[in-house]
């Protein structure tokens, strides 16, 4: 191990890709995760680290317009690719969604919900009459420790309520 | 509690109070949580520290070890290492350290305790260096026989985990017992006489581990005036302050601790242990440097103690208690954190919330080869609380009594004792309320559906023994106002709370007030952010600096004005001279004058201990929670649907019922994590078997009951700022119990070891199938 | 330390893991992949994405006679396909088990067998529908089944210079009707402790997939047709078939539990499948 040529093995790899619109050229080592180049790299700390395993949802963006887990892609992966992070939720205030999670009492500790809302705002867009069966089917790759999950399905429901008679 | 306890100033107010306050009562959001939707919230490893070095350990993977030569060379000799540090190359001062037990070692030394503690630590210029760097330490070892469980480490000739030169004077230090509390009351031998029944059995709590969404970390950096500025997620702010100042030799006012607020802390973000480290690695290098844990590496930094119980119980024939006598070892760990006080704590209500004429409680806090236990949601009483709740069930089913009418027959009432002896302690609410609650909530008089069962159960966890929090209020001349309080705002939502006590008593509106925690640089002292004592001990301490701050007001406003100081009477919110009512902040700005300025009002809560107490003074309150659950059993596969669960809180006061019902499902479906899913599973080397999220389950949204229902009963007697009492932990001390209960009702088998898996329950139907062959 | 290939054609892709001596890792989804290299970030290994491919065959192509899948079919398409589900609903079931949403938006069908984890759930459900898999190396492509394609626990008979192509499904037969059934710690998101899917056939021959009781999914099927009205029968039948079961004990479970699990699951795997629709089959 100590032989090895450890700068050399880092050699970076050039990525572009558009994160919330905006274009970025990073250049990262390749087994850096997508996360990690969102948040250490482009400065985006909204989406959040836990697991790193793709078991807990924290990480949630949008790329490509589905849901992943950022943790689980490889910045190197995601060149010409367009990812959503949280941040490009709330641009113009918080989001119908954001509201009823907190008027749910949804937000405990708050580490979760980024990923959360992000899964969510996923689910509003394919299933907007989600039941609440299928809410939690949708949800369940997104853990929260404080255990929210009545409190973030009523928020989704109450959402998707406002979204129908909106519509 | 020096702080008056719930001064009410309208006449109390019954039932759901909310009506009469303007603020309290009210389902006001969350304090910071549009930052928390929007992702704006900056938790410890959000923050930016230019130019900061990373920090990597190097482990070895068993359980128990001698380390017999570490190599750091190779480590040394890559690019971008800053240094390489072992236990050998720390200052003297750099003691182990600890709370009750001073056995904690800065870094290992010598030995290796437990999987997972690290030997040595790296600090680099970049995460990834600094792992690579980690990596290529050579660490010769000899592999020790470890305990790593119970029976291991209790038998005579186990192998010592702690040297019992760590503590000399202590006349257990060649056992791996390290503390044990006894608790005795009554004469057993009339009450034998009239003993109809008696059940003996034994029970087993898993380990299980706190599994933040924020794994954290720590930053330590030096400061311009020779001190340190530590960066942690903690609980305690002041506790890391004293021992990080302690071991680096510093005054307090050198050494700041940075709280941001814990991304979940359940109890496991309270104690200190990488934070001296990277202290003393902050002034070795002169730089700011950072460690950023993972979540695997949490599971080797906090958990519960796992826990044996064997209860022998003594009934009546109508299902009165006669006796109950326990004896609970803990799993503790490699190191004593807070653990003795889990077991003292945990042990000190495992006879539960009865009226028992005889109860003998013997407990001991054992030491294995595994992470240092420390305090988790409950605190020591889930433990105690399965094998209580589990053989009131089983004396009732041989007797043919329910679980309910079991409880009717043996919870105390109001004032009644449950701790009898030299320190009694009566209940302190209507508990009956609860249970009667939970009962009707879960249709207990229904029949149940066949292939289903039911079952209830009640649990009680003693509130902090002793306290102290200072805070500051200041009022300023716009009429916005400054909090400052030491309390941790982990979830439960406390800045929520000290603004509505704000905007109750001074009328400030809740978007005009600013909370400030988590630096100790700036925040009066609060003692602990645990055992659901914020809302009582803060909550006082600010609701006093408010009231502080109304007399003030009075008392510049006679002096502005000329009027009698005793023609002017406040009230919440509100200022009454001779020409009526005007609002609070409104007499404020006239007091206050042409020269501006502001007002400030100091509030402290202290409740001492009680000499020779056994938990060093009586509990502020109870929690006390009644828990109701339905579930169905697939009888093919043993799989447990939970279809309903019910919560129900002895709350005193509601001041939140928003926060209160979060908290609340949150502790609930929290227990249903121990009940049936989680463990901790160790190899033969002390190895934790699923460490990570892969194979280490808590509960999902898909693991919640069919249908859940939190109550709370409010007869607002309790010591806290309007009648409140703490509420964070009651919804999973008895959740095992009432699970364990409904799926005995169900399949006719009572299961003793937690977590009760699918596997489990089929190999208990089974067995009963064969016995019932035979 | 890693590094990142993103070839742009077959041929390439084969010279790029030829190059890597060993070291190449496929990269699709990733899903299973990146939690591995997290943990051993200092491996010289070789990640080979792809999806930047152009000469692979599609994700999923339906034929009057075939359903083919290539490497960038995840289990989100597979789980969205209304023609699949009703051709293949054992397959669409166990694709839609797998992971959480999220991660079936990236894991691929292909990269799930290839894992060659014994409690894949995709594995039992092809293996009953025939699968077929080509792989393509520098000798050019060969097609072996599915059954041939599992060694053991995370190995495969695919070479370290060659990867999976494709993977074909031939339509069933007229009548052939098929269940997947799963057991789980929890009931969110979970790895499997047992698997299994079963097939009948009008004529009443059962074939079962096995998952997570053995070295590899296993493949089995019965000699001769069963009543599949006549319950003993079928008990019969299904205790004969699991017999090539192999559980053992790990984290998820004992082997005993696993052992009667087997029996349960694939009961009913063949009660939900002898229930439901046939299908139609090809060219009729």
């Amino acid at each position: 191990m100590s032989e090895r040529d450890v700068s050399r093995e880092l050699a970076p790899v050039k990525v572009t890709l558009d994160v919330n619109g905006t274009a970025h050229r990073l250049e990262v080592p390749a087994h850096r995760t997508l996360l990690d180049a969102i948040r250490d790299d482009i400065g985006l700390t909204g989406t959040k680290k836990c697991c790193a395993d793709g078991e807990c949802g924290a990480c949630t963006v949008f790329l490509d317009g589905r849901i992943v887990n950022s943790c689980l892609v490889l910045c190197a992966e995601a060149e010409g690719c367009s990812v959503g992070t949280i941040e490009s939720l709330s641009v113009g205030g918080l989001t119908d969604l954001q509201e009823e999670f907190l008027a749910a009492g949804a937000v405990q500790c708050g580490v979760c919900i980024p990923g959360q809302v992000m899964a969510a705002e996923a689910l509003l867009q394919t299933n907007p009459t989600a039941k609440p069966a299928e809410i939690r089917e949708a949800m369940s790759g997104n853990l929260c420790r404080c255990a929210g999950y009545e409190r973030i399905v009523a928020a989704i429901q109450a959402a998707a309520k406002r979204r129908g008679s909106s519509r | 509690m020096t702080a008056d306890p719930v001064p009410p100033e309208r006449g109390a107010p019954s039932g759901h109070g909310a009506e009469s306050y303007r603020a309290i009562g009210r389902p006001v959001t969350r304090s910071g949580g549009a930052e928390r939707v929007t992702g704006a919230q900056s938790y410890l490893t959000d923050l930016v520290f230019p130019g900061a070095a990373e920090v990597a350990f190097a482990t070895i993977p068993v359980g128990c070890a001698e380390i017999v030569a570490v190599d750091t060379s190779p480590a040394t000799a890559l690019p971008g290492v800053i240094a390489v540090v072992t236990a050998a190359d720390l200052p003297p001062s750099a003691s182990r350290f600890g709370i009750s037990h001073q056995d904690r070692p800065v870094l290992a030394s010598g030995t290796v305790n437990f999987h997972g503690e690290p030997v040595a630590a790296v600090v680099a210029e970049t995460s990834d260096l600094a792992r690579a760097a980690a990596d290529a330490i050579e660490i010769e070892y000899r592999e020790l026989p470890g305990v790593y469980n119970l029976a291991d480490a209790l038998t005579s000739d186990a192998r010592l985990v702690q040297d019992p030169s760590i503590r000399p004077r202590d006349p257990l230090n060649d056992t791996n017992v390290l503390e044990t509390a006894d608790y005795a009351w009554g004469e057993l031998e009339p009450e034998q006489a009239r003993t109809h029944l008696i059940v003996e059995n034994t029970y087993t709590f898993p380990m299980v581990t706190h599994f933040p969404i924020e794994p954290g970390g720590v930053v330590a950096a030096p400061t311009d005036d020779g001190g340190v500025a530590v960066y942690s997620p903690v609980q305690h702010p002041y506790l890391l302050q004293r021992i990080v100042a302690d071991l680096t030799e510093l005054p307090l006012s050198k050494v700041r601790v940075v709280a941001p607020d814990p991304g979940g802390g359940f109890g496991g973000k309270q104690t200190p242990r990488y934070e001296p480290l990277l202290a003393f690695l902050a002034i070795q290098t002169e730089r700011t440097c950072r460690l950023v844990l993972s979540l695997e590496e949490t599971f080797q930094l906090m958990r519960r103690s796992g826990c044996r119980i064997a209860a022998r119980t003594g009934f009546t024939q109508d299902g009165q208690l006669t006796f109950h006598e326990l004896s609970a070892d803990f799993s503790i760990g490699a190191y004593a954190d807070v653990a003795p006080r889990v077991m003292t704590k945990g042990s000190y209500v495992g006879a539960g919330p009865y009226r028992i004429p005889v109860v003998r409680v013997a407990a001991r806090a054992v030491l294995t080869n595994t992470t240092p236990s420390c305090a988790f949601r409950g605190f020591g009483a889930p433990q105690v609380s399965w094998a209580t709740e589990s053989q009131l069930d089983a004396g009732g089913r041989q007797l043919g009594i329910d679980s309910l009418e079991m409880r009717r027959r043996n919870l105390v009432g109001v004032g009644e004792a449950f701790i009898c002896g030299d320190h009694e302690a009566t209940a302190d609410g209507r508990w009956h309320e609860s249970l009667e609650r939970a009962a009707e909530l879960i249709d207990w008089s229904e029949p149940v559906t066949p292939g289903r069962g039911r079952g209830i159960a009640v649990g009680i966890k003693p509130g902090a023994t002793s306290g102290l929090s200072q805070s500051l209020v200041r009022l300023l001349y716009d009429g916005s106002a400054i909090v400052y309080a030491g309390t941790s705002d982990m979830g439960q939502g406390a800045r929520t709370l000290w603004q509505q006590i704000l905007a109750e008593e001074l009328g400030v509106e809740l978007g005009r007030i600013t909370i400030i925690s988590g630096d100790t640089d700036v925040v009066p002292f609060d003692l602990q952010t645990s055992a659901s004592r914020s809302t009582v001990f803060m909550g006082n301490a600010v609701l006093e600096a408010c009231r502080d701050i109304r007399l003030r007001v009075r008392r510049l406003y006679a002096e502005a004005t000329g009027i009698d100081e005793a023609d002017l009477t406040d009230s919440p919110g509100v200022m009454i001279g001779p020409d009526g009512a005007m609002p609070l902040v409104e007499a404020a700005q006239a007091a206050l004058g042409g020269l501006r300025g502001e007002f400030v009002g100091q509030g402290t809560c202290r409740l001492r201990g009680v000499q020779g107490h056994p938990l060093g003074g009586d509990a502020a309150f109870y929690e006390f929670n009644c828990t109701a659950v339905e579930v169905d059993i697939d009888p093919d596969t043993g799989e447990l649907l939970l279809t309903k669960h019910v919560t129900v809180g002895d709350v005193g006061t509601e001041l939140n019922p928003l926060q209160v019902v979060s908290q609340d499902e949150g502790a609930a479906i929290m227990g249903l994590g121990h009940t049936l899913m989680e463990q901790v599973l160790l190899d033969d080397h002390g190895r934790i078997q699923n460490l990570g999220a892969l194979d280490y389950r808590i509960p999902t949204f898909n693991d919640v009951a069919i249908e859940m229902v939190s109550d709370s009963i409010e007869n607002n007697d309790g010591p806290g700022p309007y009648g409140c009492k703490g509420i964070s932990e009651g919804a999973l001390l008895c959740t095992s119990g009432a699970v364990g209960a409904a799926v005995a009702d169900a399949i006719g088998v009572q299961l003793r070891d937690l977590p009760i898996t699918a596997e489990r329950i089929w190999t208990a139907m089974r067995a009963a199938d064969a016995r019932s062959a035979e | 330390m890693t590094q990142y290939r993103r070839p742009d054609n077959v041929e390439d892709v084969v010279r790029t893991l030829s190059d890597a001596e060993g070291n190449g890792r496929l990269l699709v989804g990733g899903t299973d992949l990146l939690v591995a290299v997290r943990r051993r970030p200092l491996d010289p290994l070789v990640l080979v994405d792809l999806k930047a491919v152009a000469d692979l065959p599609p994700a999923i192509e339906v034929t009057e006679a075939a359903v083919r899948f290539g490497p960038t079919a995840t289990m989100s398409d597979l789980a969205a396909d209304s023609r699949l589900a009703a051709m293949f609903p054992a397959l669409v079931a166990a694709s839609r088990v797998v992971g959480s949403l999220a991660i079936r938006n990236r894991a691929s069908l292909i990269g799930n067998i290839c894992n060659a984890s014994p409690a894949g759930d995709t594995a039992p459900a092809l293996l009953i529908y025939g699968a077929r898999v080509t792989i393509v190396g520098r000798a050019g492509e060969r097609t072996i089944p599915l059954s041939q394609f599992f060694v053991g626990p995370g190995l495969t008979t695919c070479g370290p210079d060659e990867f999976v192509l494709r993977v074909d499904l031939p339509r069933p037969a007229d009548g052939y009707r098929s269940a997947f059934e799963r057991l789980t710690r929890r009931r969110g998101v979970d790895l499997a402790t047992v698997s299994v899917a079963a097939g009948v056939s009008a004529e009443g021959s059962i074939t079962l997939g096995l998952g997570a009781v053995g070295p590899t999914p296993l493949l089995t099927e019965t000699a001769a047709a069963v009543d599949l009205e006549d319950v003993d029968a079928v008990e019969q039948a299904v205790k004969q078939l699991i017999g090539i079961a192999t559980p053992i004990s790990d984290l998820r479970s004992g082997r005993e539990y696993r052992q009667a699990m087997i029996a349960v699951l694939a009961r009913r795997a063949v009660s939900a499948a002898a229930r439901s629709v046939g299908t139609k089959g090809p060219s009729t």
